[in-house]
């Protein structure tokens, strides 16, 4: 989770992550910024994040996309 | 058949709408579906073979795309991580096939008819140029109606299958339905299957209130074609026509009227489209929120043909964003530039083919790409431009937020979608900037008055216009202020309230542009 919040933070600056419940409802994170926290994701996590994960529920705040991670992860 | 006909909606919505209330739920679906073919055969004739054929290929796709994620699902049993996923891997070359040989027809029937005469025409000019005397035939099809929307509606359809996001349907009903639902078959909102189409086949009861929402919607949506966008179509066509007539004054009053017009019209389609939706239950997604509200061109996107651009966002932008060669482009540019360029080199790629894919869609020339390629120039400009732009503000210590700073963006937005929306409507580039020319060189304040009344419109047409976008402005505030207009208007007293709804219909009536000699201008984005 750490890590998530970390690359969040460099991709998006000054929103308080842990706290934040809805990054696509508040437009924080718009579809530019949605697919450079992908690629970061899919280096970092060796995971393969496909347009079908690309929902708002998995991008909803930093414990959706985490979930998202691990079931990824899983497959 | 226009939406704004008699024919339309006294006729054919009030026939539909009592069969399918006397209908039985269970056959409330084919009410629907026979209705949207006769619907199509009135508007289409046999171009009808066209939505027929799309139908068929992204129906057959769907079941064989079934198919295969089925024997997967059986022969992943039991299998290690390793083998299921080279497994995987294995049928994925198969699902990618049948999608690509279903996007390769349902595409190529739109690009045939919508744009061999832009391609040939184009291949002449080249070879014109290469000093060759070509003498390519002149081809020009009728455009089966809404194939530039139904087919994006399909191609959505069966990408989201072969994605996996949700199962292809085995009812060919279900589908054709979902396609060809006859208030959405002119200019959208393009749907998507796993929000509309049960929607659509489970037969919904009458329901009174849903009745009333849905004519109010209508009695808006006639309100702003008939009473605004017809009107300022008198002076519009009239400019656009002969602009070398007009000073510069009259032809910036043009673009902002024309403005005007696309957005009353297009915006008042939906809101027909919508009601017409609603008088059966079916909740149709929105196409616009109050674009002009927006601080800058992207927001406008967003809230402007919403379901255009969320279409492409899902199908092209994130396709091509997430693809294997660009996700390497991302990887190199993050490692041999700065970070921000890192991000927005890649960034700028993809949207290239997002907005070449929005001018390209609205038109077959070159107008239209340039159209496209017009907002993806400002939209780089202040992307590449905004470390720049946020420094200029914190050394100057102005807040950006502030109301009046707001105001000035929504101002300049505003001033580059009038622009952008000359260019949509000139007839040629050419024509767009010989305007531009003439509205700096030629301005005059002084005439302006006196020439705008020389142009179709007389001083009541204008004081109409006027106050029916002082009405939808005050509107879109209250909207954009959060206010439930029709809730709220639902709580007042019934004379408020029938009050009200009296005075848009009369306004419709007595104030929409018809007359001797008139006929309802067509939908603009109905010739897509």
């Amino acid at each position: 989770m750490e890590q998530l919040i970390k690359i969040l933070e460099e991709i998006k600056p000054g929103v308080d992550y842990k706290t934040e419940t809805d990054l696509i409802g508040n437009k924080i994170l718009d579809s530019l910024k949605i697919v450079q926290l992908v690629g970061e994701l899919n280096d970092e996590f060796d995971i393969e994040i496909t347009p079908i994960d690309i929902v708002p529920e998995n991008f909803k705040n930093a414990e959706t996309i985490y979930a998202m991670i691990k079931r990824l992860e899983d497959e | 058949m226009s939406y704004t006909s008699y024919n339309y909606l006294l006729l054919f919505l009030g026939s539909v709408l009592i069969i399918y209330t006397a209908m039985p739920q269970k056959l409330k679906w084919l009410v629907l579906l026979i209705s949207s073919y006769v619907f199509y055969l009135i508007s289409s004739g046999r171009l009808v073979v066209f939505l027929v054929l799309t139908t068929a290929a992204v129906y057959f796709a769907g079941i064989f795309l079934n198919k295969i994620n089925d024997s997967f699902a059986i022969a992943k049993k039991g299998l290690e991580k390793a083998d299921k996923k080279l497994l995987k891997a294995n049928i994925a070359w198969q699902k990618r096939a049948v999608v690509a040989v279903t996007l390769f027809i349902i595409f190529g029937f739109l690009l045939v008819l919508k744009y061999s005469g832009f391609f040939i025409s184009s291949a002449q000019t080249v070879l014109k140029l290469l000093h060759l005397k070509p003498k390519l035939p002149f081809v020009k099809f009728i455009l089966p109606l809404g194939i530039s929307y139904y087919t994006l509606q399909a191609a959505g359809y069966i990408i989201d299958v072969y994605r996996g996001k949700y199962r292809a349907s085995e009812n060919f009903a279900k589908v054709a339905l979902f396609l060809s639902f006859f208030p959405q078959i002119v200019e959208g909102p393009i749907g998507r299957f796993d929000l509309l189409a049960d929607q659509l086949y489970c037969g919904h009861s009458f329901d009174y209130d849903r009745f009333t929402q849905g004519i109010q919607r209508i009695v808006w949506g006639l309100f702003k074609k008939m009473v605004i966008a017809d009107r300022a179509n008198i002076l519009v066509s009239e400019v656009f026509g002969n602009y070398n007539k007009y000073s510069g004054g009259v032809i910036l009053l043009a673009g902002i009227l024309y403005t005007v017009q696309i957005y009353a019209e297009f915006s008042g389609c939906m809101d027909i489209v919508i009601g017409s939706a609603q008088l059966f239950g079916v909740e149709m997604s929105e196409n616009f929120e109050q674009p002009f509200f927006s601080k800058s061109v992207n927001e406008f996107w967003r809230r402007w043909h919403i379901t255009l651009g969320a279409w492409l966002r899902d199908y092209v932008f994130y396709s091509v964003s997430l693809s294997k060669p660009f996700m390497k482009l991302s990887r190199y540019t993050k490692e041999h530039m700065s970070e921000q360029l890192g991000a927005l080199v890649p960034a700028s790629f993809a949207l290239f083919f997002t907005w070449f894919g929005i001018g390209f869609w609205h038109g077959a020339g070159v107008k239209y790409i340039i159209y496209g390629l017009y907002y993806y120039a400002i939209m780089m400009v202040g992307m590449y431009s905004e470390p720049l732009v946020a420094k200029a503000f914190q050394t100057l210590k102005i807040n950006r937020n502030s109301l009046l700073t707001e105001s000035l963006r929504i101002i300049r937005t505003t001033a580059l979608v009038v622009v952008g929306m000359m260019l949509f409507r000139a007839e040629t580039v050419k024509i767009w900037a010989g305007m531009m020319v003439k509205i700096f060189i030629s301005f005059s304040a002084a005439t302006l008055l006196k020439d705008s009344l020389s142009c179709g419109m007389d001083k009541h047409d204008f004081l109409i216009v006027a106050l029916g976008v002082a009405v939808i402005f005050a509107v879109s505030l209250l909207k954009e202020k959060g206010v439930k207009i029709r809730e709220s208007l639902a709580k007042q007293k019934l004379p408020v309230r029938w009050a009200v709804y009296a005075c848009l219909a009369l306004s419709v009536i007595i104030f929409g542009a018809y007359g001797i000699g008139y006929d309802a201008v067509d939908f603009i984005y109905g010739q897509f």
